[in-house]
């Protein structure tokens, strides 16, 4: 038995090890500076944490003893810890013995390494380093599988004694968005060096860090006042955000949630009806589109003409951003019902295939009727909403907007999600046959399920054309579909919360990471399979989902399907007593 | 109550249904016997509108239904619980159970036929918050019987409720049939076990390839040479 642990250690161990050094390979250290060494060890303690809790069913967090488990973890640790920090040491003696190796691994410059050891790059390249420092370094990721033992015992206690049980974990979950924002408040100071250069990032990090603990928070919280008192405050001090960001900040944090408007809607149809829709980006389209001709009808050669002719001067806004959202809203929704009704018989893959192609076409059309849409040269001078004579076209305004679109949206789905609609969508996305027969009209409700979704896609849209203020179709690629089905998925189909995080992590994080650009793809493609193989309800699943892959609520198996295994009691069957 | 005249359904060139007439009177237990494959699953599934019959009428109290979409025929009152069971897999059996009452709005109605569904199953009280698809074949088949009645139904069609179950517990759901029926409810009952439909239906219709070969009182079909050599092995 101990050997056993003894070599799951080693096994995650190394794992851990080369997850490190491809993070330190891309550059990543750089990116973080000073935090650089504490990053990459938290970094470390979450592997773990996913390594030791021991894949994804119930048992295997129930049945592992805690002294093992320790073992394996601080195994784990110190072959993590040692081999990284031989792997930096060997670096740094490479580097300070004039070595050039960045033909061959171009983000080993001395600033990345410098990074790890917490020291100025010129100390690299004379090789004046802390004797100490490797020491240090594996102290601390052995550490980080301490840690990562410390979490899977944490979530097992919560497991058990479920939440309402309290716990000072409940409260830590409760407390820390606002730790979080008290830190990202802090950290605008100008007087304050933590982070250097880096200082902005570290921010945005916080900043986006705090949102998504806000949604753990509630969750921790006990329904009823708790949780109402909660979400007051949690409001109260993320609308405050906007306010204490600077503009790079405030316009990450708006495409991020632009995005989350843009996944909520996709959440209704994908999640909440089950219809795999991959041309979700031409509903963002119309909306970006019909807010531009509205808003500067001048940009389009066709538009304008016909405006003349009828006698409107077209050399202006036609209307104000707050009149055309419910233009651009219905124009996207009716996109939503012209889609479905051809599709209304297809299901799966061929949805998905059909829906592909009507994103493309759409970007096409926008691409090709130069007279209409300008073509690639795109619509220029799309005009930022006003309030009372004020512009509200920077960035710390967007993203008030984004953020109110988005609580507007969430609020709408969380409604429909409990209505009767919201039901139908459910019976029709497990079997459509019976939900008929269960007096479910399928037409209507999968009509229904594509132009809600459209509708809310077109509002981001709109939203979108008035921050850019320039929009072109390569803006409305099929990546914003698939970014958007991703973000789902990744918070967790069917979940509100979920949407949130995932645009956190897969819009924002990547903002955050600038620097490892090219290896972005790459590193979120590894990270969306390993959670996919984790955790495949996503990070914050809606209940239903989570019992749906886990298992919950019951000790009898999918198997159990066929077997009339019954229990001894079963006579009391008919009513009867046995 | 029900009237099915020459009927003819059809998958793409398949022809399914090849002109099947047959009736089912208020208060009836009615059985639809027949081989695998002779078109039981297609007749019921024409009835609730899932398929549409080419040529032949359908008349609930007098009035054609063939040509309704099948969720407003649940809205008169005709209600199946389906070949294999198809409950909601991913549904708790407390949401399985009110998806059945979709189509109905009377919410103190509708409480009161949960609770005598689960007086008649009292299995699934105790696993009201367990999901559908946890359940055991027995249990689950109990859950589409009691989906199936919670939207109050005049008729109710049942496509082999005893398919896969120990010979205990066929003999205990056919006695919730009879139940149910005496609770003033018409059952249209499909079954590959022709004895126990037999011994509980009124009347009874043998099916072949697509068409009806024999009728009458399921006392007299029972007796009949031909079922006997066909369905109840000699
Ligand atoms: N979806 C379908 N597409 C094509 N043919 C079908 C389809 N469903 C059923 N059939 C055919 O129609 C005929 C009748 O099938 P049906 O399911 O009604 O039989 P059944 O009497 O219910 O049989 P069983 O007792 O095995 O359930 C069969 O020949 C079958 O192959
Ligand atoms: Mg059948």
């Amino acid at each position: 038995m101990r050997l056993r642990s003894f070599q799951r250690g080693l096994r995650i161990g190394a794992i851990a090890f080369a997850i490190l050094t491809y993070l330190i390979l891309i550059g990543l250290p750089t990116r973080l500076g000073v935090v650089a060494m504490p990053v990459l060890a938290l970094l470390t303690a979450l592997i773990f944490w996913v390594a030791l809790r021991g894949g994804k069913s119930k048992q295997a967090l129930a049945y592992r003893a805690p002294a093992p488990l320790l073992l394996t973890g601080a195994t784990a640790g110190l072959v993590a810890g040692l081999l990284t920090a031989a792997l930096i040491a060997g670096f740094a003696r490479l580097l300070a013995a004039g070595v050039n190796v960045q033909p061959y691994l171009d983000k080993i410059v001395p600033m990345n390494i410098a990074a790890l050891y917490g020291v100025m790059p010129g100390a690299v390249v004379t090789g004046d380093l802390p004797a100490w420092s490797w020491l240090w370094q594996a102290i601390l990721l052995t550490l980080a599988g301490i840690v990562g033992v410390l979490l899977v015992l944490s979530e097992r206690a919560l497991r058990q004694r479920t939440w309402s049980t309290g716990g000072t974990l409940r409260w830590l979950t409760i407390l820390l968005p606002f730790i979080l924002l008290t830190f990202v408040i802090w950290l605008g100071n100008p007087d304050v060096t933590l982070g250097g250069n880096n200082r902005g990032t570290l921010r945005l990090l916080a900043a986006m860090a705090a949102i998504g603990s806000a949604l753990f928070a509630l969750r921790a919280a006990r329904p009823g006042r708790e949780q109402r008192v909660l979400a007051l405050l949690l409001l109260l001090g993320l609308a405050y955000l906007p306010f204490t960001l600077d503009q790079f900040q405030n316009s990450v944090m708006g495409i991020v949630f632009i995005f989350v408007m843009m996944g909520l809607g996709l959440n209704i149809v994908v999640g909440f009806a089950g219809l795999l829709d991959l041309g979700y980006v031409a509903f963002f389209a119309i909306g970006a589109y019909v807010y531009a001709f509205l808003s500067a009808p001048f940009a389009s050669p066709a538009f304008s003409a016909l405006l003349t002719s009828l006698g409107i001067p077209a050399d202006g806004p036609l209307i104000s951003f707050w009149a055309a959202i419910p233009i651009t809203m219905l124009t996207a929704g009716l996109g939503g019902v012209l889609l479905g009704i051809p599709v209304l018989r297809l299901r799966g893959d061929y949805l998905a295939i059909v829906t592909l192609g009507f994103g493309e076409i759409i970007r096409l059309f926008m691409l090709n009727m130069s007279d209409l849409t300008n073509g690639p040269r795109g619509l220029l001078n799309v005009a930022p909403p006003y309030l009372f004579g004020y512009s509200l076209g920077n960035p710390r305004d967007i993203f008030i907007l984004a953020l109110l679109g988005a609580g507007v949206i969430a609020f709408a789905a969380y409604r429909l999600d409990g209505s009767r609609l919201g039901r139908a969508w459910i019976a029709m996305r497990e079997d459509e046959d019976v939900a008929q027969a269960t007096g479910v009209n399928l037409v209507q409700t999968k009509l229904l399920a594509f132009a809600i979704g459209a509708l809310f896609a077109g509002l981001a849209g709109q939203l979108y054309a008035a921050r850019q203020t320039n929009i072109f179709p390569d803006n409305f690629t099929l990546f914003v579909s698939v970014d958007t089905l991703s973000l789902v998925i990744v918070g967790g189909m069917g979940s509100i919360p979920g949407v949130v995080l995932g645009a956190l992590a897969l819009k924002g994080l990547p903002e955050v990471l600038r620097g490892i650009d090219e290896y972005r793809i790459v590193t979120f493609a590894a990270l969306l399979v390993v959670m996919m193989i984790v955790r495949p309800e996503g990070i914050l699943p809606s209940t239903r989902r989570r019992r749906e892959l886990h298992d919950i609520g019951g000790p009898a198996s999918e198997s159990a399907a066929l077997e009339p295994a019954l229990p001894s009691d079963y006579r009391t069957l008919d009513g009867g007593k046995p | 109550m029900l009237v099915l005249d020459q009927i003819h359904t059809y998958y793409d060139r398949i022809h399914a249904l090849k002109g099947v007439s047959l009736t089912v009177e208020r208060g009836e237990i009615v059985t639809l016997i027949g081989s695998n494959g002779a078109g039981k699953t297609t007749t019921l599934r024409t009835i609730s509108g899932l398929l549409k019959p080419r040529a032949g009428n359908i008349l609930l109290e007098g009035a054609p239904i063939d040509e309704l979409p099948a969720h407003e025929i649940t809205r008169l009152g005709i209600s199946q619980s389906p070949e294999g069971r198809r409950i909601f897999a991913r549904l708790t059996v407390e949401e399985n159970l009110e998806m059945g009452a979709f189509a109905r709005s009377d919410k103190a109605g509708i409480r009161q036929d949960m609770a005598r569904v689960l007086e008649l199953f009292p299995r699934l009280r105790e696993r009201l918050h367990q999901r559908g698809g946890t359940l055991s074949g027995g249990e689950q088949q109990m859950l589409a019987m009691g989906r199936a009645l919670m939207s109050r139904p005049r008729l109710l069609l049942l496509d082999e409720p005893s398919m896969g179950l120990a010979p205990l517990l066929v003999e205990q759901i056919f006695q919730i049939i009879r139940n149910i029926n005496e609770q003033g409810v018409t059952i249209l009952l499909v079954e590959q076990n022709a004895h126990v439909a037999l011994s509980i239906a009124h009347r009874a219709y043998v099916m072949e390839t697509g068409a009806i070969v024999l009728a009458g009182p399921a006392a007299d079909v029972l007796a009949s040479p031909q079922v006997r050599e066909a369905y109840l092995g000699g």
